[in-house]
């Protein structure tokens, strides 16, 4: 993650016509190498550029202004809604943050200091984060939110149903689909971590092999294993 | 510049010199409208022989486009000149039912065809904009969600106060509703002591010897038991 000094325009087009025409290789790539212009599925894609919201709340839009609708217009995380398959507010600004490519200074603003203020500008930004940082990235940005218990709101073709921050970041580090979204296919963690691409995770609430070696004398103790809720699965 | 004789000195051949002033200049200003009509024509000519389309060229006074501020809210704008009533083309040119673009001298027939306009590269450009936006540095990002956490905050304390008001306001009502009852039943007890007081006035004044149907009922029935001497018969 590294665009900090890069040399891009100075604006952005106000509407999503020239980002949508580059999907060939003319356009440039995200950092996990994927065109952003792709990465949503094209039924979905086109829903979104079809939608009342997306023409009213996205046109005209830059990095700042993102926050604005987000803190007006978002209440729930989703993919699509109903039977007619509505794209989520959460997901026509997605798409947008696609469009603006967002550098990782601003990427860092949504999760620190606008994330603790807005969970929902957290939210979506490890969702963009997960759709275009390279794989490694995307667990270091991502895994310090898996202390985040704060409630989300989840709409989806099924209605609506409670989720959490960290379940949410859960879901995209080890989900492949999520938000009417294919996730691209990260290498597993400890793949990296054998390649020296990353270190061990160190939890709060302590490193994995110490959870599993507690349990493990909890079970000599006959005591059973109960992990207590702490979740390991990454 | 001969003098004219005019009681002003100069002021005749002034307005000579203006009038002329003013032929040349409208004729500079009809000559260069012509030419740049021309320019336009073969412009679009130009970009219809490139398969592309025709925006009017910016002269450098464009600003850049920005996000709406707020969602529109189409409701207020019934009974504008916005929204003009029903008989007239739809999507035309001109004013006529629907939404109607002042800029770009079109009517749209509903919001959504109104506002898929206001995005369009045409409407942009007419209303001096350039379909470009700036990008927000990060310092900028920090800013906008420092701004926007005040406001919310002040949103809340508003509601706070409203909140601490509305139960203030209950409570006066409340105290009034309880003042209300009170009087009411002060009245009452007021009126009652009144028709008690006319009724022992009416009596005393009527004497022994007058008696109201059925008053007296009571003390009949008493004195037939053998009791006497009890309220207002006293005297008997
Ligand atoms: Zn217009």
């Amino acid at each position: 993650m590294g665009d900090r000094k890069s040399n891009k325009p100075e604006y952005h087009r106000a509407d999503e016509r020239r980002f949508l025409d580059e999907r060939g290789s003319s356009g440039p790539l995200a950092p996990n190498g994927l065109n952003p212009a792709t990465i949503l599925e094209k039924a979905v894609r086109e829903r979104i550029v079809d939608s009342y919201f997306y023409k009213e709340q996205c046109f005209g839009v830059n990095e700042a202004d993102i926050v604005d609708r987000v803190v007006e217009h978002v209440d729930h995380i989703g993919g699509v809604t109903g039977t007619v398959q509505k794209p989520t507010p959460f997901l026509c600004l997605a798409f947008k943050l696609l469009q603006l490519a967002p550098n990782d200074e601003i990427l860092e603003e949504y999760l620190q200091f606008g994330g603790e203020k807005f969970k929902y500008l957290r939210a979506l930004a490890v969702f963009y984060i997960r759709l275009t940082r390279q794989d490694k990235d995307v667990y270091l940005k991502l895994e310090p939110f898996l202390e985040d218990r704060r409630k989300l709101r989840r709409k989806g073709r099924n209605g609506v149903s409670l989720t959490y921050v960290d379940e949410f970041v859960d879901d995209l580090l080890v989900k492949d689909r999520v938000c009417a979204t294919s996730l691209w296919k990260m290498r597993r963690r400890d793949v990296l971590e054998d390649l020296e691409l990353l270190e061990p995770r160190v939890s709060p609430l302590g490193s994995l092999e110490d959870l599993l070696e507690e349990r493990d004398e909890e079970m000599k103790d006959g005591e059973g294993g109960g992990m207590g809720g702490v979740r390991v699965g990454v | 510049m001969s003098n004219k004789g005019s009681a002003y000195g100069q002021a005749a051949g002034d307005t000579d010199f203006r009038k002329k002033y003013d032929l040349d200049e409208y004729a500079a200003k009809a000559a260069a409208r012509e030419a740049a009509e021309k320019e336009e024509r073969k412009a679009r000519w130009e970009a219809k022989m490139a398969g592309k389309k025709y925006y009017k060229p910016m002269d450098g006074t464009e600003t850049l486009t920005t996000a709406r501020n707020a969602t529109q809210d189409f409701s207020k704008m019934v009974g504008t000149t916005s929204l003009v009533p029903a008989g007239a083309g739809v999507g035309k040119r001109g004013r006529g039912a629907g939404f109607y673009c002042e800029a770009c001298d079109l009517t749209f027939k509903d919001n959504l065809q109104w506002l898929e306009h206001t995005n369009s590269m045409q409407h942009q450009r007419n209303v001096g904009a350039t379909g470009q936006v700036k990008k927000a540095t990060a310092e900028e990002v920090h800013a906008r969600i420092e701004a926007l956490w005040q406001r919310q905050q002040e949103l809340k304390r508003e509601q706070v106060i409203t909140l601490q008001e509305r139960l203030e306001v209950r409570k006066e009502e409340e105290e009034k509703e309880r003042e209300e009852k009170r009087r009411k039943r002060k009245e009452a007890e007021e009126k009652k002591r009144l028709e008690k007081e006319a009724a022992l006035k009416a009596k005393t004044d009527y004497g022994e010897d007058v008696r109201i149907e059925g008053e007296h009922d009571e003390d009949d029935m008493m004195a037939a038991m053998g009791f006497t001497g009890f309220g207002t018969t006293t005297k008997k």
